[in-house]
């Protein structure tokens, strides 16, 4: 049908066909702000203005809007002329991956026309539409208070730390390219638009002085041990680099390019738990019009895999087969389809038809290792599976001491059995691939992922191609949390377009995300502790079971993480960890930001606090009487390596204390803890501590390469794959401290495996560590270049150089910029390009330290636990952005607050999902939020560049167990699985009254 | 996924939709706000062959109250009702149901006539409107016909007693006496999620204080909206105390048919229809007695 749109500005005459949604019409006319996320207007990444007015344009049909004004975020603002909505996203740091950015913004743009001075609560209800998994919607609201006080005049006050380069604008063109007579330092042009950050640099250990206007807004303190101002850009909150095309909505991600002839491939997956595919017949599907390819186990060589993207050789099962002709959890692949369009592609699914032999299925881990428990990988071909024969993916026990002899030797043994759901990443853009061949017959993967090097060597073999012949790109990416740490659509769609030779799009719908990608492993976990009278922990065990559904992926690893990352916080003599994991017919779990350690602080951090009741001590004092110290070794470091023997780990850096005092005030504990009461309302708070690690050590490596261009400006090639929280910011920041220049004369790129140096990828809180000390690496040997060129044209010896502010400097006086280094080197004399590459690795993984608090109030009739507020202080080291590594706690803390209280997979009784969309499964949206406050406690490790440590899992760890214990010191009995739905804590008070009234 | 294939067509005003039907019968559908119907279009589990738009009949927004009666357009948009003066000072139920129905986004667009005529168990607006006592008006080739609101849904999920050839235009509320007062509670798992519970209360009160008018509509517990019939008659003739509060809200429990899902237990949600109905009912009667 003929459809008029008016879309900003522009008047489109149209011929669509009236099942097409306004999202596709408006992405195939090349408006790519407008996102995919769900099909059920519940994510809000496809909110588009329809005549001034909100709407998800995914479900509004496009013959709905015929003659309607249709506006998108392209047409607020241009990159050289923001729109103050987008300017104070960037300015504030609202902007992570930026996949939700665009509708963020356009709701937020509405608000304040009708409102221009929206209270908070009006800001985040508008924004409550608009599901965002990065931020936790702290900067998102201040960016929308912030542009409502420019739109109505008020002067802002620059937000920005002391010293801060304040005028970095990427679009800026700058002045003549080669900036000859350019000596100074860059003047800010506008403070407003500066980069920003509420942080505060504060004298070392005095959180005492800690400013405390911490509104629901949140702000971050930096709390510091910092004395040396010796650096320029490290340690400054600069704009994020590639914010503006994000906050501008131009075409960045995996879908948002245009490629002739792509066909659309679609997935056949298994209506079953458990079943042989006897036989399967497509030959109806191939002959549809319009189909090019069907692909079924008959087509595609068996070779067992795993999808774990990691290291060679990569530890845990190899038990996926591209496609099998066995189905093992409902939602496993079946086949695919390569089709003209998404519809005939649906069409011939529906005309494959399978013959299964439904078998047994085992959906109740508990049941996994009993010996007629249906068999779940009897294949002879898989391997590195622990124990196939009693369903045991992998297997893990680690002790140190005695501890029989320490439970003996205690005064009381505490034991306690927690349960912890399984979850899911949920980032708002679904995992997508797409490839091609290109001018040379090498086949691109463009791909949604954390990990392009491992994506490409894990598909060489199943596609039959030598990694040579592949490429991967990483373009931005809608957010990741570790579900893209999985190989899961890239070898299909190669496998189609080799079939095809035609381009290929295949992509995950928001209920094939749910069910067919991975999650967080679901544990049952067994504390028991002993201690002296004196609060002494003499001896502490861990075990646990744990379900990693269909699939072995980062069995071993995730879990191996649960102890080694956790037990150490309270070293004593004798300690035993002990995992089995179990495959059952659910989805498989894999890798989830935390990576294991949020199960295992749930269960070690809510167990202290129970201890600390029959003690009759205070949880804090218990805790303090038993952390690990600077100095301390981590006893479990050397047993738990990465599937195999680790490195001796010696703690070097330990901020836990400061934490700890942080949040403690912050919290009002000691007037607050313990004061339930007996009301309808009962309050109470609750203190987690966690720690984590900095990179796998022994095994992460990155690599950089940096060359000098004639205007002095560089190019830094990273493989770092930024997923949306800011690595490419951090690598520019750290290359242009080292380099002595501007972050505008940084060009980054990142993540192609044809021109960036390998990487192992964005896990494991590795990046700032491992990439940026490649990238510091690489940075002192071009500086170190640049400097003996300098030496040479002004006759002087190099090492009484100095380089900042782009300008060397002798100790005669005499200077020279960059660029005339630049120019003279590349032109002049002794012709050379001043590049260097250089990786980076370690042997030792310095864990970051946090505590993390929560006030709660729960409804004793209902069960209805509120968050009122959310503290977290983290010791990660040298911050390099504090802006960016607020955004890390804040949504990390929110993530951790959906793992407490309302996140779960749910399944039927045959094992279906039943949490298959943003309704039925709940992610956090703006008007869940409590009052959130984050701090940034520094500290410097000797190990990485500058002192850092990572920051990325850190705040994911101990606020689910800070939330129970919060819910327990309210309701005075504790609620041993998360989350805390109303029904469990229901339960919980109610039994508890029964109780009393024996 | 993507939805099947069908015809859409514009319709221009009501009998043009009322006669589009009468032509298309059974494989048509009215589509009104979109908000449930088009996500179950992409489900395929719906697949008329026509939709036909009514988002551009002229009139059928609207919120206006005469003759004692309160009319709402069957078009009017949730966020109408959450943004209205008249609704936020005479009929507070009605703004307590709109709000909590999923964001803002959606609310610019879900309809209420769209919310009573999908009949899912766990819309807002049944319970609310069994409560109040409204009716609905019904155009179809015949002229207009009034539906009381209990006879409006069937005893079948997701079903009404419209006919196919019929349109909802309008819903009809009695306007508040002076002692009258209603109240919507819902319990839900995180902000804008459908309820675990919801429970919609309505009373009027004589100059005694007895009740001489109650409304009990019960959100999400069962597989139709359910008007708890025992609880209300229980009412008529009482004051509203502590005891007759929690005796009724006891009798709304046992009207629930709660089954186990993804929202809780059905145990659990038979004891939160305890718990809500007596908090909607205290709310009601501070509205009634000139309170909040």
């Amino acid at each position: 049908m003929e459809l008029e749109l008016r879309i900003n500005g522009i008047i489109k005459s149209l011929d669509v066909a009236p099942n097409e949604s306004l999202l596709k019409v408006l992405r195939q006319e090349g408006y790519f702000s407008v996102k995919h996320g769900c099909e059920t207007g519940e994510c809000g990444a496809c909110t588009v203005l329809i005549d001034g007015v909100p709407r998800p344009s995914c479900v509004t049909l496009a013959a709905q809007a015929g003659g309607c004004t249709l506006t998108t975020v392209e047409s607020l603002g241009t990159m050289r002329k923001l729109h103050p909505l987008q300017e104070a996203f960037i300015s504030t740091g609202a902007i992570q991956c930026g996949f939700c950015t665009p509708g963020m913004v356009l709701s937020a743009y509405e608000l304040l026309k009708r409102n221009p001075d929206p209270s908070e609560d009006e800001v985040r209800d508008a924004l409550s539409g608009n599901l965002c998994r990065c931020t936790g919607y702290v900067k998102p609201v201040q960016a929308i208070m912030r542009a409502a006080a420019m739109q109505r005049g008020e002067t802002v006050p620059p937000i920005s730390s002391p010293g801060s380069s304040e005028n970095f604008k990427p679009w800026d063109p700058g002045r003549s390219p080669l900036e000859h007579a350019e000596y100074g330092a860059s003047t800010p042009d506008d403070p407003t638009v500066g980069a920003a950050s509420n942080a505060q640099i504060i004298a070392p250990n005095t959180p005492e002085s800690t400013d405390d206007s911490s509104s629901q807004g949140g702000t971050a303190t930096l709390v510091g041990t910092r004395t040396s101002t010796d650096l320029s850009i490290v340690g400054k909150p600069e704009r994020k680099v590639d914010a503006v095309k994000l906050v501008t909505g131009k075409p960045a991600f995996v879908d948002d390019i245009e490629l002739r002839g792509m066909l659309h491939a679609r997935l056949l997956t298994s209506p079953h738990a458990h079943a042989i595919i006897r036989d399967i017949d497509a030959s109806e599907a191939r002959a549809l019009s319009g189909v090019h390819a069907v692909l079924t186990y008959k087509d595609v060589p068996r070779i067992p895999y795993t999808t774990a993207g990691q290291s060679w050789p990569e530890p845990g099962p190899h038990d996926q087969y591209c496609l099998d002709n066995r189905v093992r959890f409902v939602g496993d692949r079946v086949a695919a389809v390569a089709a003209e369009t998404p519809e005939i592609a649906e069409q011939a699914l529906s005309l494959i038809r399978v013959d299964y032999e439904v078998l047994p299925a085992l959906l109740d881990p508990r049941y996994a290792m009993d010996p007629n428990a249906p068999r779940i990988h009897p294949e002879p071909e898989s391997y590195r599976i622990h124990d196939a024969s009693r369903n045991i993916a992998a297997h893990l026990h680690a002790e140190v001491g005695d501890v029989e002899r320490g439970f003996a030797e205690s005064d009381l043994v505490v034991e306690g059995e927690y349960i912890v759901p399984q979850v899911q990443q949920t980032p708002i853009e679904n995992h997508i691939v797409i490839t091609y061949w290109d001018e040379d017959d090498r086949l691109v993967v463009r791909t949604s992922t954390q990990v392009p090097y491992h994506v490409r060597r894990i598909i060489a073999p199943i596609i039959g191609l030598s990694p040579r012949r592949i490429r991967v790109v990483k373009p931005r990416i809608g957010g990741g949390f570790g579900v893209k740490q999985e190989v899961l659509l890239e070898d299909i769609c190669a496998l189609l377009t080799i079939a095809t030779d035609r381009p290929v799009k295949l992509e995950f719908s928001r209920a094939e995300e749910f069910r067919s990608s991975r999650s967080r492993h679901p544990q049952i976990l067994r504390m028991k502790t002993g201690v002296k009278r004196d609060g002494t922990i003499v001896a502490n065990q861990m075990t646990l079971l744990a379900n990693t559904g269909a699939y072995g992926t980062h069995s071993l690893t995730v879990q191996s993480n649960t102890g080694s990352k956790t037990l150490p916080l309270y070293p004593c003599a004798h300690i035993r960890f002990v995992a089995d994991i179990v495959y059952t017919n659910l989805p498989p779990a894999g890798a989830f930001r935390g990576y294991g350690v949020p199960q295992g602080f749930f269960a070690l951090e809510s167990h202290i606090d129970e201890i600390a009741k029959q003690l009759g001590m205070d949880a804090l004092a218990l805790r303090r009487q038993n952390w690990l110290k600077e100095g301390d070794e981590n006893p479990l470091a050397k047993a738990l390596g990465e599937g195999k023997e680790g490195y001796t780990q010696i703690i070097e850096s330990c901020g836990l204390p400061q934490c700890l005092q942080i949040v403690e005030e912050k919290l009002n504990w000691q007037e607050k803890r313990g004061k339930g009461g007996s009301g309808r309302f009962r309050r109470g708070v609750g203190i987690a501590l966690a720690m984590h690690g900095t990179a796998i050590p022994g095994l992460d490596m990155g690599g950089a390469s940096i060359k000098l261009n004639d205007d002095g400006s560089f190019n830094v090639l990273v493989g770092a794959t930024d997923i949306g929280t800011g690595s490419d910011t951090v690598i520019a920041q750290i290359a242009a401290e080292v380099l002595g220049v501007r972050m505008e004369d940084i060009i980054i790129h990142s993540s192609d495996t044809d021109f960036t140096p390998f990487d192992t990828g964005a896990y494991a809180s590795s990046t700032t560590y491992i990439s940026g000390g490649a990238t510091k690496k690489a940075a002192e040997q071009v500086r170190m270049q640049i400097l003996d060129v300098a030496g040479r044209v002004l006759k002087v010896n190099p090492e009484s150089l100095t380089l900042s502010n782009r300008i060397i400097t002798a100790h005669n006086g005499q200077t020279m910029t960059v660029s005339q280094v630049a120019l003279h080197s590349l032109h002049i004399e002794n012709q050379q390009q001043i590049m260097s590459t250089a990786s980076w690795m370690s042997y030792n993984s310095p864990p970051p330290f946090a505590a993390q608090g929560a006030e709660v109030e729960v409804d004793t009739e209902t069960g209805v636990v509120r968050v009122l507020k959310a503290i977290s202080a983290v010791d990660a080291g040298r911050v390099v952005n504090p802006l960016m590594a607020e955004g890390q706690i804040e949504g990390g803390a929110t993530q951790a607050l959906g793992y407490g209280i309302c996140e779960e997979m749910v399944y039927d009784q045959q094992g279906a999902l039943l949490t298959t969309n943003l309704s039925d499964y709940r992610i956090y949206s703006a008007v869940d939020m409590p009052q959130m406050e984050s701090y940034l406690v520094e500290t410097h490790d000797p190990f990485g560049p500058f002192g850092v440590k990572a920051i990325a899992e850190i705040p994911i760890d101990g606020m689910a167990p800070a939330v129970a214990n919060a819910v327990a010191d309210a309701i005075g009995v504790r609620v041993y699985q998360i989350p805390l739905t109303p029904e469990r804590v229901m339960l919980a008070i109610h039994t508890q009254s029964q109780n009393a009234k024996r | 996924m993507i939805p099947g294939s069908f015809d859409y067509v514009v319709a221009s005003s009501i009998s043009d939709a009322v006669s589009l039907l009468q032509q298309h019968g059974d494989e048509a559908k009215i589509l009104a706000g979109g908000q449930s119907l088009i996500p179950l279009l992409r489900f395929r589990l719906a697949s008329p062959s026509v939709l036909i738009d009514i988002n551009r009949i002229d009139g059928m927004e609207y919120i206006q109250e005469t003759d004692n009666v309160l009319h709402i357009g069957a078009m009017t948009r949730e966020a109408e009702l959450d943004n209205s003066d008249l609704i936020r000072e005479r009929y507070p139920i009605l703004l307590d149901t709109s709000s909590l129905i999923a964001d803002p986004v959606v609310r610019n667009w879900a309809t209420v006539g769209g919310n009573l005529a999908h009949a899912d168990p766990g819309n807002n607006h049944p319970a609310t409107m069994l409560a109040l006592g409204a009716s609905v008006v019904a155009v179809g080739p015949d002229g207009e016909r009034v539906i009381p609101i209990d006879e409006f849904f069937t005893d079948n999920s997701f079903e009404t007693t419209l006919h196919p050839n019929e349109i909802l235009t309008e819903i009809r509320v009695p306007a508040p006496t002076d002692r009258s007062g209603g109240a919507y509670i819902q319990l839900e798992r995180k902000v804008g999620d459908y309820a675990i519970a919801g429970v919609a209360a309505y009373v009027r009160l004589n100059d005694a204080g007895q009740v001489t008018y109650a409304g009990i509509g019960l959100t999400n517990v069962g597989p139709t909206p359910i008007k708890a019939r025992n609880a209300e008659q229980f009412l008529l003739g009482k004051a509203l105390d502590d005891a007759s509060i929690h005796q009724v809200a006891d009798m709304a429990a046992a009207a629930s048919q709660p089954t186990s899902d993804t929202r809780g237990p059905a145990e659990y949600k038979r004891a939160m229809v305890r718990t809500l109905a007596v908090r909607a009912l205290q709310k009601a009667l501070g509205r009634a007695t000139g309170g909040e």
